[in-house]
């Protein structure tokens, strides 16, 4: 049983190598596909047999990367594995044909299922090492998914998308490593009892903003979000419902192992982790609201949709031991949100792929008269929506539940968790106003080009069945959730007690009792007035037709605004300052030798007459009488001669009268005599001493 | 084995070097067999050597006193031997397709295998004295080979290179003298040879003196502020720059530095000294000034060459934490390192031999060309950030896992230091990745249309990198005890 667990993090990768090779064969197309979606197939399959019956296996393979890797299976593991499963062989199924004309598909193919078996490895790692080693290799796999269709937008998305996962990773390393080294362990089913006995609080608290940076840049969570909704409009249809569904959840998978471990039922925790997804979740649901593109509306929704989750982790903790409601209506969140957004994008794709287009404009009317899509994107949008019946409603009726348990419990943050309900409620009709937007639009609007109506009426064939299953199979998966909750959503939500600590007692939640229906119905009505309100204030006319107009400031990017300048101009600049000075420092050192003491010797200035004294002088009276001349407005006389000159000539002629005297007999006899004269007085001084 | 032999593999290049520019060869290809066969054969020995190490040391030549230059094989000199007797045979190999361009081929021969018995020299060098001399010879064979192509630039880079080095080998001097009157043997010991009755008060001026010695050996290691003849010298053939730039000549100045902390001074001495915070802070410094300067570089060797200015000082951050485990870790990224900067100047090597591009801007859609060099190339970019599963992220574990162990408040702030690195590393290296992979929906592939990947001469050399990168990578256990275990002076 435990070498499944190799097969499932490396036989994808495998699959990849294959399916890559036939794609460089010619006619290798058929081989490629299969290969791709067959390697989804047994995978699904292999993880189903290990949900069902290897839960409690491990498998330690040491040394392997430094520390060795370790996976074990649990219920939550179960569940995510499988869903990660499901997702990667439904959007395969649909990768088909999405991306048939596509040049690059064999390299889509390649990261698509290297990805898949990275994501395994994060979801079934036992400990936090694991989990990195994945997760890393799960980042820059995806980038190429990103980056796929090589447009400029794409190039860019995909360069944001790189940046905020290297840093997340480096962040989170560093976090890992302050772990290990206060906790001396890395394996999570040992993490709790070590930070219990942990010392060092405060240290213990750094790592673990570390470690949510990291895993929380890859959720999506503010303020590292920026990724998201540039990143997903770009990606292929079928990478961004991954992209959304599941890579977003193995960041929180991350946030989860260390919360649940590391700060189990750690109030201070919670409320860090509830703030945060409050401003994710109404961040996002605001970004959706106002957006005119079919993805990113999506991406944006997905955002909002993680912030519900992080404030059911939040929950947990504030909550702590009676905390049964958040632990269940978290994983419940995020298994509903992987799956609808799993269906959404695929409609999504299958809406570019016909028209090429995503702007809701353009887009318009493309969904009348089919019904298949219809009954599919509304099993999603309803869902999402929290409509009752639908199985967003009920994850999304426990989180609520557990903010209004809160709020009894908790007296001293009373104030701040009944406004975290009502941002809590206004976020969920957000939700509403934002789908029904959507399907307003795609759906029920008609196009205003007649003749583009027409064409998008008259497509019969606009999904192959291959396709259609992937979609149908995905979507009727949804209703089934929302109506059979104490049947079938209970069940999965047991599941995950075990990995996030639950020891509380469970109530049986009567999900369709009036109390609990009550703020289902709230949101709804917030929703609806919300949608009047921008059908109101987001739609303008412009040549005559009515239209969606794109309201979002296009200065208000976290990216444009902050992130981009600091680490690309402000920070350069600085480091580029003091390397500069450095990397001359020995130059100049060398340089400034050479200016002072190893100068070399000046040749000498030659004076054309005179001698330096002469010159000194000459210079010095001329510019006296320069100076005379403008102080007494007297005008230079034509052939002036400067004293310069005329003191060299004196010299010349000093000197010449010398040599004519040194020779002269005259002054040798003078000498002479001088010389007797100085002979005389020296004997008369030898004679008086 | 007998301790003859180590001299014998030190003197085997030096001849064979020699005799390749002396002999009148009628064909190239008999040259480069006469080579290639040589440089094996030595490889070969150096590895006996290392599995059968003599247990006593050859003693070459007595100068005066106690000044004789000796050669013997311990840990530390081991794990360099092995290094570069691992790498030179590839390298030589990629020498002759990348040669086949340029001129003068004998001379550059020669003084390239020269160069290898040289290196050799310092890692089975017994005493500080005969690896300063090696430590010099070195400077001296290996001038010529920068300046190679006889540009302007690369003369001035030669000069540059010379000044640098003999300025630095001046300072090395003092220190070297220091050791030999205040030592108890000038050998080499782990632990240190400092003479406790011998150093009085004057512990400050022993400092001050390791420290003078430090930046002298740092400058062939790049250390901040003695870098800047790195980038200039990456002006020389690709060979030289990959093999001597990335590992022969700039790891002799670590190598240099660890004998120097560990085998002369005394990890014990220095630890928790002034000194040892002023060279780690410079040596901190210089690892983000590299990759800064990295980041801002467009031609791609220079590019390269101010990673590898960084990455040394890794392997120097390491040193000097002054634990065993530092030195683990500092010997991991000295190996790991050498496997995968090597492996990059091979690849940017043959982007200019097969497209004579220089800068990174042309390096779009490269990608699709040469699927093979650039895959190689990804995979080592990957293994310098510090990707989990490649080499580089062990040596960088290693690394942070000493600081940490080391309890100095510095080596905290150097883990952070490595993390930035990381961060700025990954900007640099996947920027040239993400141009050539994907140049954009509109790129015109047809001007690129007869471009392709180099023949196997070059290829094989990256292929074995390769596995370098990944198998030390995959499975690092047996060589990181192999590094404790000489750290803590088992071997």
């Amino acid at each position: 049983m435990e070498g499944l667990f190799l097969i499932l993090v490396f036989f994808p990768m495998a699959g990849a190598l294959v399916s890559y090779l036939a794609d460089r064969k010619a006619g290798g197309k058929n081989v490629r596909d299969a290969a791709a979606i067959l390697t989804g197939v047994i995978i699904f399959a292999v993880m189903c047999v290990l949900a069902c019956s290897g839960r409690g296996s491990e498998l330690y393979v040491p040394e392997i990367c430094g520390m060795g890797l370790h996976f074990s299976l649990d219920g939550f593991r179960s569940v995510y594995g499988v869903a990660a499963a499901f997702m990667w062989m439904m959007t395969l199924l649909f990768s088909r044909e999405y991306l048939g004309h596509e040049e690059h598909i064999g390299r889509y193919y390649f990261f698509q299922l290297m990805t898949l078996g990275a994501t395994l490895g994060v979801f079934l790692s036992a400990d936090l090492f694991t989990t990195f080693i994945f997760f890393e290799v799960m980042s820059f796999t995806s980038y190429v998914w990103v980056v796929q269709e090589e447009t400029k937008g794409a190039v860019k998305a995909a360069g944001t998308y790189l940046a905020v996962a290297v840093i997340g990773g480096m962040v989170l390393l560093m976090g890992l490593f302050l772990l290990y080294h206060t906790l001396g362990t890395l394996e999570m089913s040992e993490l709790l009892l070590a930070a219990a006995a942990c010392e060092k609080k405060d240290i213990l608290y750094i790592a673990g903003v570390c470690t949510l940076v990291g895993f929380g840049a890859k959720a999506g969570a503010f303020p590292l979000h920026i990724w998201l909704p540039k990143a997903h409009p770009v990606a292929p249809a079928p990478a961004s419902a991954l992209l959304s569904g599941i890579l977003t959840k193995a960041g929180i998978f991350g946030v989860l192992a260390v919360s649940c471990n590391i700060f189990l039922h750690d109030a201070q925790w919670g409320l860090l982790l509830l703030s945060l997804g409050l401003l994710t979740m109404f961040g996002g649901a605001l970004l959706a609201v106002f957006s005119v593109d079919f993805k990113r509306t999506l991406a944006c929704s997905s955002m909002s949709q993680i912030g519900f989750i992080l404030i059911g982790i939040g929950m947990q903790g504030i909550l702590g031991e009676e905390n049964a409601l958040a632990v269940r209506g978290t994983l419940l969140h995020m298994v509903n949100h992987s799956l609808i957004k799993l269906t959404l994008f695929m409609i999504a794709g299958v809406v570019v792929m016909n028209i090429h287009k995503l702007n809701l404009n353009e887009i318009r009317g493309f969904g009348r008269k089919k019904p298949f899509l219809n009954l599919c994107f509304l099993a999603g949008a309803l869902g999402i929506a929290g409509i009752p019946l639908f199985n967003g409603y009920v994850s999304k009726t426990l989180l609520h539940e557990s903010i209004v348990e809160g709020i009894e419990v908790f007296a001293p943050l009373e104030g701040f968790l009944k406004m975290s309900e009502w941002i809590f409620l206004i976020s969920g009709g957000m939700t509403l106003a934002y789908m029904t937007k959507l399907y307003v639009a795609v759906f029920v609007e008609q196009n205003a080009d007649k003749q583009e109506q027409k064409r998008f009426d008259g497509m019969k064939r606009y999904l192959s069945p291959l396709s259609a299953f992937a979609i149908g199979g995905s979507a009727v998966i949804l209703p089934i959730l929302g109506l059979l909750p104490n049947l079938v959503t209970d069940r999965i939500a047991e599941l995950g007690h075990g990995f996030m600590h639950l020891e509380g007692e469970v109530h049986q939640v009567a999900y369709f009792s009036l109390e609990n229906l009550k703020g289902g119905l709230i949101s709804i009505a917030i929703g609806i007035m919300l949608y009047g309100l921008i059908r109101l204030g987001t739609m303008g006319r412009r040549d005559g037709v009515r239209e969606y107009k794109d309201c979002w400031p296009k200065w208000l990017d976290l990216e444009e605004l902050m992130y981009r300048p600091l680490l690309l101009k402000i920070l350069p600049f600085i480091a580029r300052v003091i390397c500069r000075i450095l990397d001359s420092l020995a130059d100049w050192l060398v340089l400034l030798l050479r200016k002072t003491i190893f100068r070399e010797r000046k040749i000498p200035h030659e004076l054309a007459e005179g001698n330096e004294l002469t010159h000194l002088l000459g210079v010095v009276l001329d510019w006296f009488r320069r100076i005379k001349r403008r102080i007494l407005k007297q005008p230079a006389p034509e052939h002036e001669v400067s004293y310069e000159h005329k003191l060299a000539l004196q010299r010349e002629k000093f000197v010449e009268t010398n040599t004519i005297i040194q020779r002269s007999l005259s002054f040798g006899l003078l000498l002479f005599y001088v010389g007797l004269v100085f002979t005389l007085l020296y004997l008369l001084y030898l004679g008086k001493g | 084995m007998n301790a003859f032999i180590l001299f014998f593999v030190v003197l085997i290049p030096c001849i064979g070097g020699v005799l390749t520019a002396v002999i009148p060869w009628k064909k190239r290809t008999h040259m480069l067999v006469f080579l290639e066969g040589l440089v094996i054969a030595n490889s070969v020995l150096v590895w006996l050597l290392l599995f059968h190490p003599p247990q006593e040391m050859f003693t070459m030549i007595n100068l005066t006193g106690n000044l004789t230059l000796a050669f013997k094989l311990d840990g530390l000199g081991s794990i360099f031997a092995g290094l570069v007797s691992f790498l030179w045979p590839l390298a030589t190999l990629y020498a002759f397709e990348y040669m086949t361009k340029e001129e003068h081929e004998k001379v550059f021969f020669m003084f390239y295998t020269v160069t290898y018995g040289v290196t050799l020299g310092i890692a089975l060098a017994d005493n500080i004295v005969t690896m300063y001399c090696f430590y010099e010879l070195l400077t001296l064979v290996t001038v010529p080979l920068v300046m190679h192509t006889l540009t302007r630039e690369a003369i001035l880079a030669s000069r540059k290179y010379l000044y640098y080095s003999i300025g630095g080998a001046a300072f090395a001097f003092i220190g070297m003298i220091f050791i030999l009157i205040y030592g108890e043997s000038p050998d080499f010991i782990l632990g240190g040879v400092l003479d406790a009755a011998k150093l009085g008060e004057g512990t400050n001026v022993f400092l001050l003196i390791y420290v003078l010695a430090f930046f002298g050996f740092g400058v062939k290691a790049a250390v901040c502020p003695f870098n800047s003849w790195l980038p200039q010298a990456g002006v020389a053939p690709t060979p030289v720059t990959a093999l001597l730039h990335a590992v022969a000549v700039v790891k002799s100045g670590a190598f240099a530095i660890m004998r120097l902390t560990y085998y002369c001074f005394g990890a014990d001495f220095l630890r928790g000294t002034w000194a040892q915070y002023l060279v780690m802070a410079v040596v901190m410094f210089t690892i983000v000034y590299g990759c800064s300067m990295a980041l801002k570089e467009t031609h791609l060797k220079r590019r390269l060459a101010f990673s590898t200015i960084s990455n040394l000082s890794y392997i120097l951050f390491g040193v000097v934490i002054m634990t065993p485990l530092g030195l683990v870790g500092a010997l991991s990224h000295m190996v790991f390192h050498a496997f995968m900067k090597i492996c990059s100047f091979f690849c940017a090597g043959a982007v200019m031999h097969q497209t004579e591009r220089h800068y990174i801007h042309q390096l779009d859609g490269l990608g699709r060309k040469m699927p093979r060099v650039f895959a190689v190339f990804t995979l080592s970019a990957l293994a310098l950030m510090g990707v989990p599963g490649l080499c580089g992220f062990i040596s960088k574990w290693n690394l942070a896992a000493a600081a940490i162990d080391s309890g100095n408040v510095l080596a905290y702030f150097g883990i952070g230091t490595l993390l930035i690195s990381a961060l700025l590393t990954a900007i640099y290296m996947l920027t040239i990745v993400v141009r050539a992979y994907f140049p954009g929906a509109d790129f015109d592939y047809s001007k690129i249309a007869d471009i392709r990947d180099p023949n196997w001469q070059m290829l094989l050399p990256l292929f074995v990198f390769v596995i370098g990168i990944v198998g030390f990578g995959l499975c690092s256990a047996p060589v990181t005890e192999l590094f404790l275990s000489i750290a803590q002076g088992g071997f």
